[in-house]
Order: C-alpha cells, then sequence, then structure tokens
C-alpha cells in the first residue's frame, strides 16, 4: 500500500534547503533590521532574505505578527511565500517607493546600480512576490547574463535604456514609463516563477500558453481535491479520531496557536525538550489509548489512527512530517512505528508473544 | 519552491479540529453531505494556515457566501471571521492602475497599430487572464502581477492540500484495514490461550 507521492515534494525540498544555505551567508545581522525601512532596502543587495527571516515564524498562521526576531531554525523556507503583513502596509511601502524610484532613477546611471534599484524597486513593491521573483533571479545568475537573457526580457533593455535616456529628459512622462515597463517586467519575472512550478511548461514560452498551462494545472488540483474530499468521505465513517489526544486538549480556536510554534520551531536536536513539554501529551494519548482499547464497543481504529498516521505519512517517504508528527505524538510515535501495536506497549509483557506469533 | 513545514503542520492541524468540528466521522449524514464538510473543512484550514493573503480572503469570502458554512467558519475562525470579511487596503490602489494600465495601453496600440499579431496576443492574453481570475479565489479585484503573484501562492497551497489529503486517506485506508484484521485477532488469541 504505497501512498503515490509526487517527486516535485522532495525535489523542491533539496532546492528549498540549498536556497537556504544560500541565502544565510549574507548579512547575518538582523539587528537593525526593519522591514519597511526604505534606506535598509536600498542598501541591503538582497532585501528579499532578510524579509524571508523575518517573517518566517508568520507562516504558522500569526496574521498580524511582524517581528524583526528570527527563529533560527534551520528549516528551509519557501522563497515563494512572501510578507503578509506587507499586503495589508502596501499602501504606506507604495507611497514611500514611487517618491524613492524617481530619485533613484534620475541618480542612477551604471548597469550594476540600475539592476540593484530595480531589486529595491520590486522589493518595495505591492506584493511580495517580487521577493521571490529577486530570489530566483539571483539563484540563476548563470542560467541569465543580466537581465536581458529570456526572450520575452529580450526587447526589455532596450526599451529600458531608452526609457531611462528619456527619463533624464522628459521628467513627466518617467513615472509613467517606468511604471509600465517595470510592471511588465515583473509579470514576466512571475510567469517565469510559475514555470518552474507548473510541471511541463520549460518549452513553452508565450505569455498565453503559459497561463493556458497554468489555467489547466489550478483546474486539475480543485478536481483533485474535490475527489480526494470524496473519497475521505467514503472511508471516514469509520475513523474516530480523538483531536484530544493528538494535541494535548487544544481548543479549536486557533489563536491558541502560540502554544504550537515553540513546537514547530523545534528540530531533532531538541526533541528531549519536547518530551518533556509533551510529557503530559503523552500520557493522555496512553490513557486515550488504552480506554479505546479497554473498551468493547470501540473500534481499535482510533488508537491506532495515532501511529498508523505517523508511520503511513513516514511511507511517503518525506522526512520532514517526521519531525514535526515526532513532537506532536512524542514517545509514543517511537513506540508505534515499529509494531504499529499499541496495545502491545500498553499491556507490557502479558501479551507481546503471543501477539508476535499471531503475526 | 516549497511551503513551509510550519505551513503543513497548521494544515493538518486546522483540517483535523475542522473535521471534529463538523462532526464528520460521528454525525450521521449522507455521503454528499460528508463530502462537502470534509472539502470545506479542507479549504477553511489551508486559507487558515496561509495567513492572510488575497486569495486566502476571497476563498473565505466565497465559502461564507452560502449559509450552512457560516456556523462553522465562525467556530473555526472565531473573532478573525469578522476581520477577515473585510476588505483590504490593497484593493483601493486598483482604480489608480487601472487608470494608467488604460493609457498605457493607448500608447502601446499606437504605437502598434501596425502590428496585428501583438493585438491579437493580447487579446488572448486578456481571455486567459479573466479565466484566471475566475479561478483563483477573490481573484477579481486583482492586477495582473499581483494575480499571478497570488496564483503562485494559490497553486503551492493547493499542492500541499492534495499532498496532505493524499496522506490522510492512505493513513485511514490503512488503519481501517488493520481495524479488520484486528477484529480477527481475540478470536485467535483466545484460541491460542486455550491451547
Amino acid at each position: 500500500m504505497q501512498c503515490l507521492r509526487a517527486p516535485l515534494s522532495d525535489l523542491s525540498a533539496l532546492e528549498g534547503q540549498r536556497a537556504c544555505a544560500e541565502w544565510q551567508q549574507p548579512g547575518q545581522e538582523q539587528s537593525d533590521y526593519h522591514p519597511y525601512d526604505a534606506d535598509y532596502c536600498m542598501q541591503s543587495l538582497c532585501p528579499v532574505e532578510t524579509a524571508f527571516r523575518a517573517l518566517h515564524g508568520c507562516n504558522g498562521g500569526g496574521e498580524n505578527e511582524n517581528h524583526g526576531n528570527v527563529h533560527g531554525s534551520n528549516d528551509c523556507f519557501s522563497n515563494a511565500w512572501p510578507d503578509i503583513v506587507s499586503s495589508m502596509h502596501c499602501p504606506v511601502v507604495g507611497a514611500a517607493a514611487s517618491v524613492e524610484e524617481t530619485s533613484v532613477n534620475a541618480s542612477s546611471s551604471s548597469s550594476s546600480r540600475k539592476r540593484k534599484s530595480e531589486n529595491n524597486r520590486r522589493s518595495k513593491e505591492n506584493s511580495g512576490g517580487s521577493d521571490g521573483k529577486d530570489d530566483s533571479n539571483c539563484k540563476r545568475i548563470k542560467e541569465e547574463t543580466g537581465v536581458g537573457a529570456a526572450t520575452p526580457e529580450a526587447k526589455r533593455p532596450n526599451k529600458r535604456k531608452e526609457e531611462s535616456a528619456d527619463a533624464s529628459k522628459e521628467n513627466d512622462k518617467a513615472p509613467k514609463s517606468d511604471y509600465i515597463h517595470v510592471r511588465r517586467e515583473r509579470i514576466s519575472q512571475r510567469m517565469k516563477y510559475l514555470q518552474d512550478l507548473v510541471p511541463g511548461c520549460s518549452k513553452i514560452t508565450g505569455k498565453a500558453g503559459m497561463l493556458d498551462e497554468i489555467i489547466n494545472y489550478v483546474q486539475s488540483l480543485q478536481r483533485q481535491v474535490e475527489f480526494l474530499s470524496m473519497k475521505l468521505a467514503a472511508v471516514n465513517p469509520m475513523m474516530d479520531i480523538n483531536i484530544d489526544s493528538l494535541f494535548g486538549g487544544r481548543e479549536i480556536n486557533p489563536t491558541c496557536k502560540s502554544a504550537s510554534i515553540p513546537m514547530i520551531g523545534m528540530s531533532s536536536g531538541a526533541i528531549d525538550q519536547s518530551y518533556l513539554q509533551f510529557g503530559s501529551l503523552q500520557h493522555d494519548m496512553f490513557m486515550g489509548s488504552s480506554d479505546l482499547l479497554l473498551r468493547p464497543n470501540v473500534n481499535p481504529a482510533a488508537a491506532v489512527s495515532d501511529t498508523s498516521l505517523g508511520s503511513c505519512l513516514n511511507v511517503n517517504g518525506s522526512s520532514v512530517w517526521n519531525t514535526n508528527l515526532q513532537n506532536v505524538y512524542g514517545v509514543e510515535f517511537q513506540l508505534g512505528r515499529g509494531t504499529a501495536l499499541p496495545f502491545q506497549s500498553l499491556q507490557g509483557n502479558l501479551l507481546p508473544n503471543n501477539l508476535k506469533m499471531e503475526m | 519552491m516549497q511551503v513551509t513545514e510550519a505551513f503543513k503542520h497548521a494544515f493538518l492541524k486546522q483540517m483535523l479540529l475542522g473535521f471534529q468540528a463538523s462532526a464528520v466521522s460521528t454525525k450521521s449524514m449522507g455521503f454528499q453531505e460528508r463530502k462537502n464538510a470534509i472539502k470545506l473543512s479542507a479549504d477553511v484550514a489551508m486559507a487558515v494556515a496561509r495567513g492572510s493573503r488575497k486569495w486566502t480572503r476571497g476563498l473565505i469570502a466565497g465559502l461564507s457566501e452560502e449559509r450552512q458554512n457560516r456556523s462553522f467558519l465562525r467556530l473555526i475562525l472565531g473573532e478573525q471571521y469578522e476581520s477577515l470579511l473585510k476588505p483590504c487596503h490593497s484593493s483601493w490602489k486598483i482604480p489608480r492602475c487601472k487608470k494608467i494600465v488604460r493609457r498605457s495601453l493607448r500608447v502601446c496600440w499606437r504605437k502598434q497599430k501596425k502590428n496585428q499579431s501583438g493585438v491579437l496576443a493580447r487579446t488572448l492574453v486578456e481571455k486567459r487572464t479573466q479565466e484566471l481570475k475566475r479561478l483563483v479565489p477573490g481573484g477579481e479585484s486583482m492586477d495582473g502581477s499581483s494575480l499571478l503573484d497570488e496564483t503562485l501562492d494559490y497553486v503551492l497551497s493547493l499542492r500541499a492540500q492534495v499532498d496532505l489529503m493524499q496522506s490522510l486517506l492512505t493513513t485511514f485506508e490503512a488503519s481501517k484495514l488493520r481495524s479488520h484484521s484486528k477484529r480477527r485477532l481475540p478470536e485467535r488469541k483466545a484460541s491460542y490461550v486455550s491451547k
């Protein structure tokens, strides 16, 4: 019974790790980083990376968190998860950015400075996906020599040079035409990003064809979700997951997510601490499963669900699930994994031999 | 390109909580009803785990349009429900962009009057953009570049959702099979002990 797991996620995990390694070297200091400090953005070559660092914690679901603190964990954060709060603060940033843009355009002359200013401009723009574009840009610096490598952008450098030349002459038209071409460049950057994301798109170069593929992919994913929910509905009547025991009796309201965040932040090195923290959780789980087993009417599948969930997700081949679920399930995960028979551990020495014979 | 582990974890947790909230496993409901409840749980979990984005707000807004979903949404989201339904400030920027876009189109139109294929290509792109706007939740109120950005984010989350649901499914099926085999165990055990 093998789960068909897309190999993409494994590959992308490796890519993400490599990207993390790349990005962690430069700019180690975050003490004086303010995400909306335009000056800072101007100075740093890659404001992207620090933004991702600062907001890594936000991915856990804290919508209004915007602290400069970094969790310091090495698990890979995606290049594509932009600043959540920036989408809320975009008017402020956009106003500041427009002022900076014109001054930057007037002063920049060399190509390298132009590129930096474009990066900064892009990083200050509305949607944070541009940060991801910067990332992809810097990552693929071997593939692209500068900005004009890809075919949709081949015309653009010439146009941009003309435009910047015009801009120096006619300051009235500068903001408008720059805006258009910046927009177009952003769009092409994102198309390239999507090209990597959507499978089988490497050959297609046109915008319309790409959009077609993206549409098809989104539709197929949505259909897959429908289908899987149907299958889950067919299977579900048998399941009776004891959520309270799984998650330590946490409330439904996600506002107490802060309790789960320390769990998420733990790497494998801190498992002792997690065991201490989930000592009570472990107790609950044992109690819960033992109750379930001792009661004759209850479906023993419930007790199995804890460990089988973990073991099955393990079967998928992604160890990343493993580490997080270990933190959730605590010791029971390890106990249950080898045998997948929780009551073996619970009932001690009474039945193990018998069970082994049976199995 | 990969979603974060925190996201996956939050997603899984939210989905299981959602299943519990809508009591899909205990209540006796029809097949279609159960399927809808599961899908609703999954979508809400995805939106909650991702945080505040245009598409997540659009998704929740779309879900709350149906009355049957509202109680579930209120239960899961709590006080965030009201704040999520408020319009985002960034939507105010759109009118300005449209004016500039229109002016730029006029300029480009004059430049490319002779180039008919460019016009054709642009209309094709326009059509597809419209369709993409329909697919991505909350897409109607986005402009070109942010639409692509949200699409990127949405695709990543959808992929994670599919992976998660797939693994849940295999887990349930596996445990179901085990439970079937275990039901036979007590009988075998009794026979062994008696010997």
